[in-house]
Parts: structure tokens; sequence; C-alpha cells
């Protein structure tokens, strides 16, 4: 298990402040943030190429904030994997065993059936240079896991590969983690990734750790503005809290005219965002009556193609208010929507709105 | 590669051919004072083989003495920042700035303070003598060694020794199995070039070393001495030894650096 507590770390000007979340062994915790939000230096101060200036880092119980690189038994795959391009594919996989001088019978077993769980089998003898984009992964990954780490840290390593390419490997990674119940930590920019891979995911942004969580609470319920707006949320309404009880309150949102029912817990008078992610927004028939729970609205909508799903967008009153909405390819076909503009219904379902505190 | 079409009329082409020439031209030159009966009595004499002799083991003894500190040196300028590091830098210009007559001159007063007196009674004898002769070129060559080093650590992805010390291996392993071998070229492109140098050095040597015939006689300060006597043809039969010798270290290290990648 990783431990991470009060962390704080500096990279020339940058200070990365305050970082506590844990990773249970077997589980996958994605660092989710933009670029220079101290992803990056989050993880070089959990492999230990920058010092922590503050906090602890502890691993299966052990503090390793100041041990040296080689005794935290990590396993790293950075962006650009790192492969030794002067080492064959089999030098490369056995380096961590060689550099330990641990004997073939003591390594050799986990070797074969990490090779053949990632079908390099055939690739032993060639050199890095000669190798694929794909099979590079599939090397970078195994000479990680030989060295059996307790953790392996992932720098957004399947960024640079084309989208089939990197499906293949996630489902791959996926598969390893099952099988190998590997305890990982993955840094990238990418939600879709870190939806796909992660159980946990953490948003840093600007040095700060701003959300930790299971991965549908930080997706469905983004905690402030920032991450709202980084995870792609634009649908973000101000409105007032009118009143509170019993665990839930009523919000006016003047831009939108309505009054919505939300669960949670504030003052009346408490100023807040109301938000839904674009792909919980409703298109309905114009004729249609609002589901319980649902507001409906309808205006000028200008429509995207985006190939699996189309980008809507509506405009309410005179364009100030917008509502963003992804719909399927399905939905596209249902409601004969084309690229350009068009009249829409679309409805919010007051279950899938999220609310937090403005300011 | 393709040429564009009319590169080779460029007055920038002209420009790099005309560099060319310059130095070929001079080089050719030297052939018109070439007497083919004096040149195997010049280049086998006992005195040209003591110089031949001399400078090899001494620009060889130079080159090793600089490359073992400029390997570390050039090691933690790329790697660490450290109080000192931009003053370290700046001061492998220093044998650039400073002729390497200054230089030499340098090193001789430095021998007349009294640190360098002890150092003279006690450890090394170095004014007038071989260890002079291997101090000077020592002297001018490292800051280059210190430069060429450096730039070939700098391209090496410091990402691969990270990921080398999380698979277990301690600095000094990564150092041997992962920087060193990957700088290979650069490295050895270093030595050949600062070899080279230092047998081309003449003014520190001189200066420190003096010009003794069969004692402080390296090819060059051969070559000064041969032609402060007017010994036209013998002089040039020495630098030609001197140009083939420099010249096929070059080509060597151009090809090792144009061979790239890793071996």
């Amino acid at each position: 298990m990783l431990e991470i507590e009060g962390l704080c770390a500096r990279a020339g000007d940058f200070r990365l402040e305050q970082i506590s979340l844990s990773v249970a062994d077997g589980r996958c915790h994605a660092v989710l943030g933009p670029s220079g939000s101290g992803k990056s230096t989050l993880l070089a101060a959990v492999l230990g190429t920058l010092p922590a200036t503050a906090g602890v880092v502890r691993l299966g119980g052990r503090d390793i904030t100041g041990l040296p690189m080689e005794q935290r038994q990590l396993g790293y795959v950075p962006q650009h994997l790192g492969l030794f391009p002067h080492l064959s594919v089999e030098d490369n996989l056995c380096f961590s065993a060689r550099a330990r001088r641990l004997r073939e019978a003591a390594y050799r077993p986990l070797l074969r059936q990490l090779v053949e769980l990632t079908g390099i089998g055939s690739l032993l003898d060639r050199r890095i240079g000669t190798l694929s984009g794909g099979e590079r992964q599939r090397v970078a990954l195994v000479r990680a896991l030989v060295a059996d780490p307790q953790l392996v840290l992932l720098d957004e390593p399947f960024t640079a590969l084309n989208e089939s390419l990197r499906r293949e490997l996630w489902w791959l990674m996926k598969d390893l983690q099952a099988e190998r119940g590997l305890t990982l930590m993955l840094v990238t920019h990418d939600l879709t990734e870190a939806y796909f891979l992660a159980d946990h995911i953490s948003v840093l942004i600007g040095g700060r750790q701003r959300q930790n969580g299971p991965r549908e609470a930080v997706y469905h319920r983004p905690a402030t503005r920032e991450v709202a707006r980084f995870l792609g949320i634009r649908n973000l309404f101000p409105a007032s809290v009118a009143r509170s009880e019993d665990g839930w309150i009523e919000a006016d949102c003047g831009v939108l005219q309505a009054r919505f029912r939300l669960a949670g817990e504030a003052q009346p008078g408490d100023r807040i965002w109301v938000g839904i992610r674009p792909e919980e927004v409703a298109l309905r028939d114009a004729d249609h009556p609002p589901r319980p729970g649902e507001r409906i609205w309808s205006g000028k909508a200008h429509l995207i193609d985006m190939g699996a799903e189309a980008a809507v967008r509506l405009e309410i009153g005179d364009g100030e208010v917008q509502i963003e909405m992804a719909v399927s390819r399905r939905a596209v076909r249902r409601f004969a929507l084309a690229d350009g503009r068009r009249n829409v219904t679309v409805a919010l379902p007051e279950s899938q709105l999220f609310w937090m505190p403005a300011g | 590669m393709k040429r564009p079409p009319g590169s080779a009329l460029r007055p920038s082409v002209v420009a790099a051919l005309l560099v060319l020439s310059i130095y070929a031209g001079l080089i050719v030159s030297l052939f018109w004072f070439l007497d083919p009966g004096l040149l195997q009595h010049t280049l086998f004499s006992e005195r040209t083989l003591f110089s031949i002799r001399l400078s090899l083991a001494a620009a060889t003894l130079a080159t090793v003495l600089a490359l073992l500190l400029a390997v570390p040196a050039a090691y933690a300028l790329s790697r660490h920042d450290f109080p000192g590091k931009q003053a370290t830098e700046t001061v492998l210009e220093f044998p650039i700035i400073v002729s390497p007559a200054a230089l030499g001159a340098i090193i001789l007063i430095f021998f007349n303070n009294p640190l360098g007196e002890w150092i003279q009674e006690n450890l090394v004898y170095f004014v007038f003598g071989f260890a002079g002769i291997v101090l000077a070129q020592f002297v001018t060559i490292l800051g280059l060694a210190v430069r060429m080093l450096k730039a070939a650590f700098d391209e090496v992805p410091t990402d691969l020794e990270t990921v080398a010390r999380t698979l277990g291996a301690s600095p000094r392993h990564v150092f041997f199995t992962v920087t060193l071998p990957l700088a290979k070229n650069g490295f050895i492109a270093a030595f050949i070039l600062t070899w080279a140098k230092a047998l081309g050095e003449f003014g520190a040597t001189l200066m420190v070393a003096g010009s003794m015939a069969m004692r402080t006689e390296t090819l060059p300060i051969a070559i000064y001495m041969r032609l402060s006597s007017a010994d036209i043809e013998g002089t040039v039969v020495l630098i030609l030894v001197l140009v083939a010798m420099g010249l096929s270290a070059l080509f060597v290290a151009r090809w090792l650096l144009a061979r790239g990648g890793h071996a």
C-alpha cells in the first residue's frame, strides 16, 4: 500500500503543496491534471529524483521518503519509456536482475510468465531501435514488472500512441493488473485513460490537490469549478441557496430561471455553482412533457458532428446562457440532427446535477 | 541526400569550398619544398623519431590524465546543480581566451611561488622536463575535454538513469552500464580531439618545458627549432608528419561521430 501524507516538494519556482493520498494493494490510482499542475513533481518526489521538503511517503508501511531510488522497490515507466537503446530487449528485461545480482532461477520464471502474458517472446533478441511503438510499451512494462516492485509508477506512457494501440494497451494493463495484483499509480492528463485504468483519482491543479476520491465521484461530482473546467464541464451555472433542510437544498438559478432540489448541506443565501456533465443532458421531443425531476429548455442549438458523438450547444434567451451536451450517434439519428443550427428541446435531470460552493 | 538544384553555385557553398581550399592549399604548398631524398633521412633520424615518440607519449598521457578528471567533472556539470557551477563552466573557456603562451607563462610563474617550488622539490619536477610538457598540454586541453564530455553526457536522457535506478542499480552501476555506454561515441571523439590538440600544442609547452633537443623537443617544438635554423626542407617533413597524425585522428573522430546511434 502506498501512503502519501502532506507531501511538499519544490522544483525551481514551482511548489507542490500538501499532497495526501493512498493506493491500496492491487489498486490503480490516477493522478490527473493539466500540464504544469505538479503531476511530474509529485511523481519525482515519490520516485526520489526530487527531495520532499515536507511530508511522508510510505510503501508497505515502510517510510521511503529519504531512501535512495534503488531501495524504494518501485517500478517506473516514464513517458518516453526509458528503454536502454544500447541493449537488446532481453538485456533490458534482465537489467534489474543483473543490477541486483540475482541468480537466474530467482527471476527467470517470473520473466518467462510476463513475456508470455504480453506476447513479446519473439522480440527478445531484437534491438530497441527496431521495435514498434506497441512493442516498446510492452517491453517497458515487462522490464518494470520483472523487478517485482511493490508499486508501479506510470508517467503518461500511452500518450504518444494512436487511439487503437492505446486502447489495446489499456486492456493489457488491466489484464496484467488482475493477473499480478499490481498496485499502480498512473500520472496522466487524459480523463478517459484515468477512468479506464484507475479506481481512485486525484486531481492536481497549480501544485495543489483539488479533489481526491473514487473515480465515479470525481467524474460525476467535481469538487471545484477548476476541477469541473479541467474535466471539460462547461455547464456551470451560478445559483443561490433558497432553502436548506434534512440534507437537501433548493437553489435558485437565475440564468436558467429554475429552482433545483439538490442533495447536500448549505446555508440559505450561500452562493453556489450548479453543473451537469454534457452527456447527462438529454434531448427530448419538442412536445414531450418533462419527466419527474427534470427541467426542460428549448431553443436554437448548434451541432457539430464529431464522429462517435455530436457536440450540441443550446443557446437560451439571447444566447448569453449556453447548455452544452454530448449526444450519441444513436440520438443524432433518432432526432434527425445535422451539422448547423436548429431548434432542439433538452432536459436537465436533477439527479445528475452537482453543485459546489462559489468562491 | 538529394541536393536542391543549383546548390553548387550558391555563395555559401562557394565560401565553404574556399575554407577547404585555404587549408588544403597551405598543406599542398608544403610539397614545393619537399625534398624526396631528404624525406626518409629526416623522418628516420634519431632526433625526429625521438620527437615523434615524445609527442605521442606526452599527448597520450596528458589526454588520459585530462579525461580522468574531465569525466566526473563533466558528469557533475551535466547532471547536478552546485555552488560554483557557473564559474566552473566559464573557466572551461579560459584556455581558449588566454593564448597558450600566456597559459604556459602562468604555469611557469606558478612554479616560482613558494607552493610551486615546494611541489617541484618534493613531488614532481615539472619545469624543463617531460612532466612539464605533459602538464602544459594537460592544462591546455582540460577545458576542451570537459566541454566535449559534458555535451556527450547532456545527450543521454536522464530518464534512462532514473529508470535504471528504480530497477535497483546503484548510481555507480548506472554510470558504467547506462550513461557511459550511451556517451561512448562522444567520449571517443573527445579523446581523439583532445589528443590531437595536445599533439599540436606549442606555446604552453615551449614556456614550461623549453626547447631542448632530444629532451623536450616535441614535434611542434622541433618544427620551431628547424625553422629557426632555416632548415625549410626538414621543417616541411616534420610538418607533414604532424599534419598526417592530426588529420588521421580527426578523420577517426568524424567517422565515429557520423556513425552515431548505439552500437
